[in-house]
């Protein structure tokens, strides 16, 4: 498939699919071959290859949701071996930035996409719960750029945010109630006060930059 | 440019401040008035009023703004308090569109404002003869009255809370634009001194290049002295006391210099303020932090008072007016119009690059909020009346324009808002959540647009921060800031103090998070509480707050503290107390002391205080199991309000630290007859004074509480020592005590103002009963009184002080090894000293170091 994007109509379905523009289909295009040497699937090596990659403390995490099914609206759960262009295109459509013309259900739905993602970013083992230990390795991976924080407050800053997690999403908690972890829901919640659908993008069309980023 | 010459109409002005300035909080109590009008409006029309009655009384008009005052001593704690709490990250996030309306836009608003006018005027419609203005007049004109002016701005803003997003590109720009507008007036006044004909290509060429000098030069200047400042506070650590001087002056100096040398002095400040405040805010200390923070917003809004009172008085003074009905119609016409436009065209062309576009009824707002305000009138005054032959009529127009503005606009601003149905700012506390997740992001942000190659925004946000990250803040901040510095990690630190504070304002019982029960999820269920500061605690990490702390490890181990109060206390009661006030001391400020010093203290302590117990439980054996329990109680509710009566509401304060040591003895000393636990608690500061206090305290317990056969503390032999100590009041004793360390802390007169607090308050507020006997005993020294009560408790108290020796031998005071209270002291000091600093030195030499260092802070 990687190489029948250049028909006009398999593009255009492209289009219609992702939301991009042709102009900016043929431009990640571009970058997905630069990625994986001209080849139809980009594996997880290929992203090695990014040298600005290599300083992201959560870098590992970030190509993961790359290949989660989920993400690519395959599977529940699972990995991919590799993915396509058109699965490529599928990630990259989770960083558009909206649209003037958008009304307030596509905004929701919009933003909802984009919080699905991180979500999925968070819970690894595809129970749609962010467990303890799910959040504590995020913030392990998070924090490792900073050596002087010890893994005991690592421990305790997840667990101040699970508790304030939970003290959010469970109002009326009863005393033996025991808080799982954040479901997607709460997740929402969380994110209430962050306008992530004016925060969540990326500028994709800038075509002088690509030429010179290897 | 502005002049720096004339300071002498300063104080003329500040007299009247002194009698404005309570005005201002008769309207935050009125909600109902200041939910309508501004502030601003309501000052302006004050200031009309106070005007007008000076008019009536003085015969003539008073109290102008005065160009000078205003530039030197009032804009510039406005805009350094908006620079150092600007939101820095949305600032960057929006600073290409701020850059574009404050410079573009600015531009535009002068040019089109001013040959509007002129075309007005070379129609015919100026009927008044009197202004006699060509071009470069009204260009003049218009470049001083384009400008979106900071404080009116933000002082209508803040009330209307608009979106973030909105709010910092107008704020931004009114920031921002005085790089332009200083440019574009001295540009064209220079022009008009010149006269037309005078005027060259290179004159022009030299202006655009001004502009660039003057507003790079001034963010250059902000730069330099932002570098300096944090640099400095880099080092203050033993001289905490002037770290918020050193905010203010090298600001203050970053404006002066930046005014100096003729370069935007407001850029400069802001980009001191805006720059330094990370590294700042991570040198300096909790305390001064606070001290920064309100200083500066105090500052900030008594400028902001005294200058729209001003404003208003000013306009009283009609002497200066000129009126002229179609110059003023026409200015107030124009600008709205062109502003209105000039919003829309630069938005038209900013969408096409932004991301997140900014709508129709963004445009509305922005347009309709250019504000213009004191920046604008001061320049106006400024203007030179042989060369700007219509001054007069500029002066009058300005002040209907800003007071139209300010007044008209600021009043309409709110109601548009709401029904235009602006999207609002919620202002909400950071949550750890948020900032954890908002980390993330950056980073996923950062990494998608490194996967798709494009070297965007956050690409280079990125690259800063790693630089940030691996040299400027290695240079700039302490190393222990340093380490500790996360965002996270301050987030949660916050998070715990404002736990700390709501929990200690609801009367030690709530947390906010406590409520909720979670021990028992599952991976979790070591934890046998719920609170976040108590995860914090386990944690063993030094950000905790010394309030929580202490009352979540009372909660947890109630009774063997209670057991172990009741051990230390009968045979060496002091040490715990000692104990306690150094332990929440160091939490309270952990930039004080690195976290693994504190590490090494508290676990030290723990180990020390375990075999304490162990080796004390055994000697005193002999304690009334219901005094136990009674003091087991009274430890418990130690922050409960209940004891607030007995002088306990300070206790609140400790871990603020702010008590001055006079005034935190004599609190002692009023609260010496309540109940002995009050004092573990004390703040360090005081420590070393306290000691002494203790001492002395502690002659009077076994009098007092006969109950308990503790306070021991006097042995036979020291009774002898003491008979020959030269007692002669009070004061001698305390001197001697004082002497032995705190001379470093307390000067002689200060003690001596201590002595004479004790013994007035001493006599004041001596309570009936025995305590007031004891209480007098132990500062008139009835040196027959004592000895029986001495005598008879000896055993018990030399068997605990011999559990010590090496301290004694140690020591090198001179009361020490004869006096019981030297030994006692000796007992409590190791405990202090060596925990504190690690095990390397010497105890006694220890001491000292750990108290003058303490008395830094």
């Amino acid at each position: 498939m990687g190489s029948a994007q250049s028909v006009p109509p398999e593009m255009r379905a492209l289009a219609e699919r992702t939301g991009f523009t042709s102009e900016q289909i043929e431009q990640l295009h571009r970058r997905f071959k630069q990625l994986n040497h001209n080849r139809k699937t980009i594996r997880k090596e290929d992203f090695d290859t990014i040298p600005d990659l290599e300083f992201n403390p959560i870098r590992a995490r970030i190509v993961h949701a790359f290949f989660d099914k989920r993400n690519l609206r395959k599977a529940p759960a699972g990995l991919a071996e590799e993915i396509n262009f058109e699965d490529f295109l599928t990630i990259m459509s989770y960083f558009r930035p909206i649209e003037m013309d958008m009304d307030e259900e596509r905004l929701e739905s919009f933003r909802k996409e984009k919080l699905k993602f991180l979500f999925h970013m968070y819970d690894a083992d595809y129970d749609g719960i962010i467990t303890l230990q799910e959040y504590k390795n995020v913030l392990d991976e998070l924090m490792s750029g900073n050596p002087h924080l010890e893994k005991e407050s690592l421990r305790a800053i997840a667990e101040g945010a699970m508790l304030e997690a939970a003290s959010a999403c469970m109002a009326r908690t009863g005393p033996d109630e025991v808080y799982e972890g954040i479901t997607f829901e709460d997740f929402l919640k969380v994110w209430k006060g962050i306008d992530i659908e004016t925060k969540m993008h990326v500028r994709f069309l800038t075509m002088e930059a690509i030429a010179h980023c290897y | 440019m502005r002049s720096l010459d004339a300071g002498c109409s300063v104080p003329v002005p500040h007299l009247a401040d002194a009698h404005i300035l309570p005005s201002l909080p008769v309207f935050h109590l009125s909600r109902k008035v200041t939910s309508v009008v501004p502030e601003s409006c309501l000052l302006i029309l004050l200031g009309l009023g106070l005007g007008g009655i000076v008019l009536a009384v003085a015969k003539k008009p008073k109290y102008q703004l005065e160009p000078n005052m205003f530039f030197l001593f009032l804009l510039p704690p406005i805009v350094l308090d908006s620079g150092y709490f600007m939101p820095s990250r949305l600032f960057f996030d929006n600073i290409g569109a701020i850059l574009t309306y404050a410079v573009v836009g600015t531009l535009w608003n002068s040019f089109t404002t001013g040959t509007a006018l002129w075309g007005l005027h070379q129609a015919g419609l100026m009927a008044d003869p009197g202004v006699e203005a060509g071009l470069m007049d009204f260009l003049l004109f218009g470049s001083l009255i384009s400008a979106v002016d900071p404080v009116a701005v933000l002082a209508v803003f803040e009330e209307v809370h608009v979106n973030e997003t909105l709010f910092i590109i107008v704020f931004g720009e009114s920031l921002l634009n005085d790089a332009v507008t200083v440019v574009l007036y001295k540009v064209f006044n220079s022009f008009v001194e010149l006269g037309p004909a005078h005027i060259h290509a290179t004159d022009y060429v030299k202006g655009v290049a001004s502009f660039f000098l003057v507003s790079l030069g001034g963010t250059a200047v902000g730069l330099l002295f932002a570098f300096l400042l944090a640099l400095i506070t880099r080092f203050t650590k033993r001289v905490r006391i002037i770290e918020p001087l050193f905010v203010f002056l090298l600001a203050y100096v970053a404006y002066l210099a930046a005014e100096m040398v003729s370069l935007s002095a407001i850029l400069a400040v802001t980009f001191c303020g805006i720059c330094c405040k990370k590294y700042v805010e991570a040198n300096i200390s909790q305390k001064s932090r606070t001290t920064v923070k309100y200083t500066m917003k105090t500052l900030a809004s008594s400028s902001e008072t005294i200058i729209f009172m001003f404003l208003g008085m000013s306009a009283v003074d009609t002497s200066k007016w000129a009126w002229d009905t179609a110059l003023v119609l026409g200015t107030l016409f124009f600008i709205l119009l062109f502003r209105a436009v000039g919003v829309v065209l630069q938005t038209y062309v900013l969408n096409r690059f932004r991301l997140i576009p900014l709508d129709r009824i963004d445009q509305v707002v922005m347009s309709y909020g250019g504000l213009r305000g004191a920046v604008a009138f001061a320049l106006v005054i400024l203007l030179d009346e042989a060369k700007v032959k219509a001054k007069d009529y500029f002066v009058a127009t300005t002040i209907v324009v800003v007071f139209f503005t300010v007044i008209v606009q600021g009043l309409t601003i709110k109601p548009l808002v709401t029904w235009l149905k602006v999207k609002r700012s919620d202002h909400h506390k950071p949550t750890l959540n948020e900032e954890l997740h908002e980390h993330a992001f950056d980073h996923i942000l950062a990494a998608v647009e490194d996967i798709v190659g494009h070297h965007g925004y956050h690409y280079w946000r990125d690259k800063w921060e790693q630089f940030d990250k691996k040299y400027l803040s290695q240079l700039l901040m302490r190393k222990s800031a340093y380490k500790l510095r996360d965002e996270i990690w301050d987030v949660y630190y916050k998070l715990n103090i404002r736990d700390a504070i709501s929990f200690v304002d609801q009367g030690g019982h709530v947390l906010s998070a406590a409520k909720l029960a979670l021990p028992s999820m599952p991976s979790r269920t070591s934890m046998s509480e719920s609170s976040v500061t108590n995860l914090l605690r386990e944690s063993g990490s030094g950000a905790c707050l010394d309030l929580q702390v202490i009352d979540t490890v009372r909660s947890r181990r109630d009774k063997e503290d209670a057991a172990m109060h009741h051990v230390l206390r009968g045979s060496l009661y002091k040490p715990r107390r000692r104990y306690k006030a150094s332990y929440s001391r160091h939490f309270i400020s952990p930039d004080k002391q690195e976290r693994q010093d504190k590490e090494i203290f508290r676990q030290n302590m723990k180990r020390r205080l375990e075999t304490f117990k162990s080796t004390k439980h055994n000697v005193c054996s002999s304690k009334s199991k219901a005094r136990l329990k009674e003091k087991g109680r009274k430890k418990k509710n130690i922050s409960l309000p209940s004891d607030a009566p007995n002088g306990r509401t300070h206790r609140n304060v400790p871990w603020q630290e702010a008590a001055p040591v006079l005034v935190t003895v004599s609190s002692d000393e009023e609260e010496s007859d309540s109940s002995e636990t009050e004092r573990e608690d004390d703040e360090g500061i005081v420590f070393v004074a306290r000691a002494t206090d203790e001492v002395l305290q502690g002659k009077t317990t076994p009098g007092s509480l006969d109950v308990c056969p503790s306070p021991c503390i006097i042995p036979p032999s020291p009774t002898l020592a003491e008979k020959e100590l030269p007692w002669k009041g009070d004061q001698a004793d305390l001197a001697v005590y004082v002497s032995s360390e705190t001379t470093k802390i307390v000067p002689v007169d200060m003690q001596k103002a201590w002595n004479q607090s004790i013994s007035s308050l001493e006599s004041i507020a001596s309570p009936p009963g025995i305590e007031t006997g004891a209480q007098h005993r132990r500062f008139a020294r009835p040196m027959l009184e004592k000895q029986p009560q001495s005598a008879s408790q000896a055993t018990p108290e030399q068997v605990s002080r011999f559990q010590f020796p090496s301290h004694i031998s140690k020591s090198s005071r001179s009361k020490s090894d004869s006096s019981p209270e030297g030994a006692e002291q000796q007992e409590l000091q190791p405990l202090m000293g060596t925990e504190e600093q690690g095990r390397g030195l010497p105890p006694a030499e220890h001491r000292r170091l750990a108290f003058s260092r303490a008395s830094h802070i």
